[in-house]
């Protein structure tokens, strides 16, 4: 039993209830209109109908999770923070369990706040840009696998989404158009910079990343999230990979634009990057979105090299990758709050003349590991 | 791209303060730079002429709200030096402690804001706390946190507290310890040394013409130190050395003003265990006399200069104000040109821009 | 400390011209100044240790400037006040140097009804923004300056605040 054949069964059952009542209609009405119902009675019991309310409600299932793992996140974030800079963090909303529901507040009140679009923005862009922010992200998020039955799964085998880390990572890649969009709609110099900045960023750093996943496929000789933590059951791809993981990690952060590479959102110079013009929950969502970035991140860490939910069976698998995927956000926090910002020069030095070889590198050693049969 | 102007301020988390910032850029490189001022304009020398002598002492205390001792010490040198006044040595002994501690105070602040422009909020966290026992100190010896108006004409308003010299020097071994923490935190940092060495650069020659002084200027290479060069108060029988470092980049001035609050410590110590016993104040006239006076002294963020003309009465005819600031921030475009957009927070903020002084 | 020992005093990377260690600075600048203009230099005085005033005609007072930093070496100008009184203004000028650990204030007058001094920002670009402040304030007008052009207020302001017939 996975996720889909639950969901399966879940859709099943109910569309076997509702059709209950189509089917006594369909016998009673008169006519074209028993026949409708009959006919919409039939559809609704077809398998392709079910499966795709299926996946729907897997996908609806896994964001949730994720948005839950976000808002963890976000206090996670902050209270890690509040110990590192000598201060309590959130407090006193959600005194009993440290403050966690802080973060409901301020997305409440992000919420009730009004949405406002400057007189000489492009209103297309500049409503749209955030949107395609988001969605593209919930789509990545979407697509990660907590184990060989839990994700968003097609069939009810445990094999996943054939090229599921593939999808992944295309969809990570929309953001920085949306970025860019947002930016040069909203018709301010600022946020013309950032999103400048930002495509800059990631053009040159998704280069690098997308080399290091080239090694990892290599190795496994899959695109899919099970094929690629199967081929880890031995030995996890950091070992052999270990250049190809800072590397990534290093991309990650660059990708998610957090602390040392935030130049799109640099606050001292461009006083909030492409998000100045952005409004109430416009800007919470963007917010909410850069944490969730945060997490596929980390998800993907844990799935291409720490071995994605495999570990000791004393805890269930998806709890392991789950536990695993905090870690790395962790470490990725930690790298956020004690460094300084780099210069866009500089950044787009580290990721031509610092990363991009040692990806090479790395690939090339993926390469001599394959052909020695070691894996 | 084509060139655009780029106004950063008046509201700009850039300004730490009130000032506009036009930049031109190509891309991302400087092409001109323009700074414009006077939004926080009080008129304070003007305020001057309409108060007594005593009574301008809490308006200049409102001239930099990061040292504001500093400014009402200047005033009172330079009305000293109008009326002749000889303060007892026990209240210069108080004031150079205090002046210390406002040092570390105002380059802690500065520590604070740029390493949250350079993007480390973590720095001025921890700046910010340890600030907090200098003011603590300040405090007990003045009765308040921001605006002391603690110096007299003829001394200081009150006497130490209680074990104001013990608290002192546990402050400044404490100082000591955080100072080599932060040293760690930044210049252990690649992306820290990356952000400041190269950037910014100015020769010994420019930043003398053009007026720079303080930590700015001996991040260059001069030597100078008012309190070395033209000694005020007690600062003669101190020992201690004024930083320099050869470099003129943004790291240098950060180098120098952690050196300087090494030397703070220094001079602390030594204040409150030399300091002797006797009156901390003499009555001072009050009528001014006629002529001029002039009170020079290193402001933590440059030379702070008064020229005072008494016309006999019991208020300043003329107070003129010189601010270290309002003489840096014209050298934005000679520093600015050629660096990116980024640097702009690291070169203004290497200034230590406070805008109540340069505006006045 | 500052008396003696003249050749300590000698800083780092500051050159100075090997002929003048000899002489107490505050003379030789004295006597410079007295030899360069001697009919436009009037009142000089030594204040106290290190510091000096003199006052000068303002139709010299360019080159005075120009010889105290090129041959007397007063690198840097600290501050440019202008002040009111009955029948003329007065722009003292407090030049330094850190070679010498010296100040010289240099006091050039201008009458009411032609308040304008030479510009010397073009001998110390620290002079360019104080002579601004001193126009904006006082009304003082300097000749052949970059850029004279209000800085504290408002560019469409009408008075100069300082001034004592403004009742503040």
């Amino acid at each position: 039993m996975n996720l889909y054949t639950f969901c399966y069964g879940l859709i099943h059952w109910l569309v076997d209830l509702v059709n209950n009542l189509w089917f006594w209609l369909g016998g009673h009405l008169p006519g074209a209109l028993g026949g409708f119902f009959t006919w919409a009675g039939d559809l609704a019991k077809s398998d392709l109908n079910i499966s795709f309310f299926a996946i729907l409600l897997e996908v609806l299932i896994m964001v949730i999770i994720a948005l839950i793992n976000v808002l963890n996140f976000i206090w996670i974030d902050r209270k890690w923070m509040g110990r590192m800079f000598d201060f309590y963090g959130p407090y006193y909303v959600g005194y009993r369990i440290g403050g966690w529901l802080q973060n409901l507040a301020d997305g409440i009140k992000l919420f009730v706040k009004e949405i406002i679009v400057p007189k000489k923005a492009d209103r297309l862009g500049f409503l749209l840009g955030p949107v395609i922010f988001v969605a593209s992200s919930v789509a990545a998020l979407s697509t990660i696998q907590f184990s060989p039955q839990f994700g968003v799964l097609t069939s009810g085998v445990d094999t996943g989404v054939p090229a599921g880390v593939l999808i992944a990572f295309a969809f990570f890649a929309i953001a920085p158009f949306s970025i860019l969009v947002t930016g040069w709609s909203s018709n301010n110099k600022f946020t013309l910079i950032g999103g400048l900045r930002s495509a800059a960023q990631m053009m040159s750093y998704e280069i690098p990343m997308l080399l290091v996943v080239a090694s990892v496929f290599l190795l496994s000789g899959s695109f899919s999230f099970v094929g690629v933590v199967g081929a880890q059951h031995s030995v996890w791809f950091f070992i052999p990979l270990f250049i190809g993981f800072l590397v990534f990690l290093t991309c990650i952060v660059a990708e998610v634009e957090i602390q040392p590479f935030d130049l799109a959102e640099a606050e001292a110079e461009l006083v909030e990057g492409w998000t100045t013009e952005l409004p109430g929950f416009r800007f919470g969502l963007f917010m909410m979105t850069s944490y969730m970035r945060g997490y596929i991140g980390g998800a993907l860490v844990v799935t291409l090299f720490l071995g994605g939910w495999q570990g000791p069976s004393l805890i269930p698998a998806e709890l392991w990758f789950l536990i695993k995927a905090y870690l790395v956000f962790l470490v990725i926090e930690w790298m956020r709050w004690s460094n300084m910002r780099v210069r866009i020069d500089q950044l787009l030095n580290i990721g031509w003349k610092r990363l991009m070889p040692l990806a090479v590198i790395n690939l090339l050693i993926a390469v001599a590991l394959k052909t020695m049969g070691w894996f | 791209m084509a060139e655009m102007w780029i106004n950063m301020g008046p509201q700009h988390p850039m300004t730490h303060g009130l000032w506009n910032l036009r930049i031109k850029v190509d891309g991302e490189t400087i092409v001109d730079a323009e700074p414009v001022v006077g939004y926080l304009h009080r008129g304070i020398e003007k305020l001057a002429e309409a108060r007594t002598y005593t009574q301008v002492i809490p308006i200049t205390d409102r001239l930099c709200y990061g040292a504001s001792l500093a400014w009402s010490h200047l005033y009172c040198t330079a009305a000293e030096d109008l009326m002749g006044v000889e303060v007892p040595e026990r209240a210069e002994y108080l004031r150079v402690a205090a002046l210390e501690m406002q040092r570390i105070a105002s380059h802690l602040m500065w520590l604070a804001a740029y390493a949250a422009d350079l993007g480390a909020m973590i720095g001025f966290i921890y700046s910010m706390r340890d600030r907090e026992v200098f003011i603590d100190l300040l405090q007990a010896l003045t009765g308040s946190r921001i605006t002391y108006n603690y110096p007299r004409i003829g001394g200081v308003a009150h006497d130490a507290p209680p074990d104001f010299a013990r608290d002192s020097l546990r402050a400044c071994d404490y100082m000591e310890k955080k100072l080599k923490e932060y040293e760690d935190l930044y210049e252990g940092s690649k992306v820290f040394m990356l952000r400041n060495e190269g950037v910014g650069i100015l020769s010994k020659e420019d930043a003398m013409n053009l007026g720079i002084t303080g930590p700015s200027l001996r991040g260059s290479g001069v030597k100078c130190d008012v309190r070395k060069d033209m000694p005020y108060s007690v600062y003669p029988e101190m020992d201690f050395e004024a930083a320099s470092h050869p470099d003129g980049d943004c790291y240098s001035r950060y180098r120098v003003r952690m050196d300087e609050m090494y030397q703070s410590c220094k001079i602390i110590r030594q204040a409150v265990t030399k300091m002797p016993a006797g009156k901390w104040r003499v009555v001072a006239p009050r009528n001014g006399p006629v002529g001029t006076g002039i009170g020079r002294v290193e402001d933590p963020r440059g030379e702070g200069m008064m020229y005072i003309v008494g016309d006999g009465t019991d208020r300043p005819y003329r107070l003129k104000i010189r601010s270290p600031i309002f003489v840096s921030v014209s050298a934005a475009p000679k520093l600015l040109v050629g660096y990116k957009v980024a640097d702009v927070v690291a070169i203004m903020g290497g200034l230590d821009m406070c805008i109540g002084e340069t505006d006045r | 400390m500052v008396d003696g020992g003249r050749g300590e005093q000698r800083r780092e990377g500051i050159e100075r011209p090997p002929s003048l260690i000899s002489e107490s600075p505050e003379e030789r600048v004295i006597k410079a100044l007295l030899e360069a203009f001697p009919t436009a230099v009037t009142d000089f005085k030594k204040l106290r240790q290190g510091v000096l005033r003199a006052r000068i005609e303002r139709r010299d007072l360019f080159k005075a400037c120009m010889m105290l930093r090129d041959q007397q070496g007063f690198e840097h100008l600290s501050m440019i006040s202008a002040v009111e009184y009955d029948t003329r203004f007065e722009v003292v000028y407090h030049i330094t140097s850190y070679q010498n650990r010296l100040l010289v204030e240099l006091i050039t007058t201008t009458p009411k009804e032609d308040p304008s001094v030479d510009s010397i920002s073009s001998i110390w670009g620290g002079a360019n923004w104080q002579e601004r402040e001193a126009y904006d304030l006082m009304g003082v007008k300097f000749n052949n300056h970059p850029k004279l052009e209000r800085i504290l207020l408002p560019s469409d302001y009408l008075y100069h605040p300082l001034r004592k017939d403004f009742k503040g």
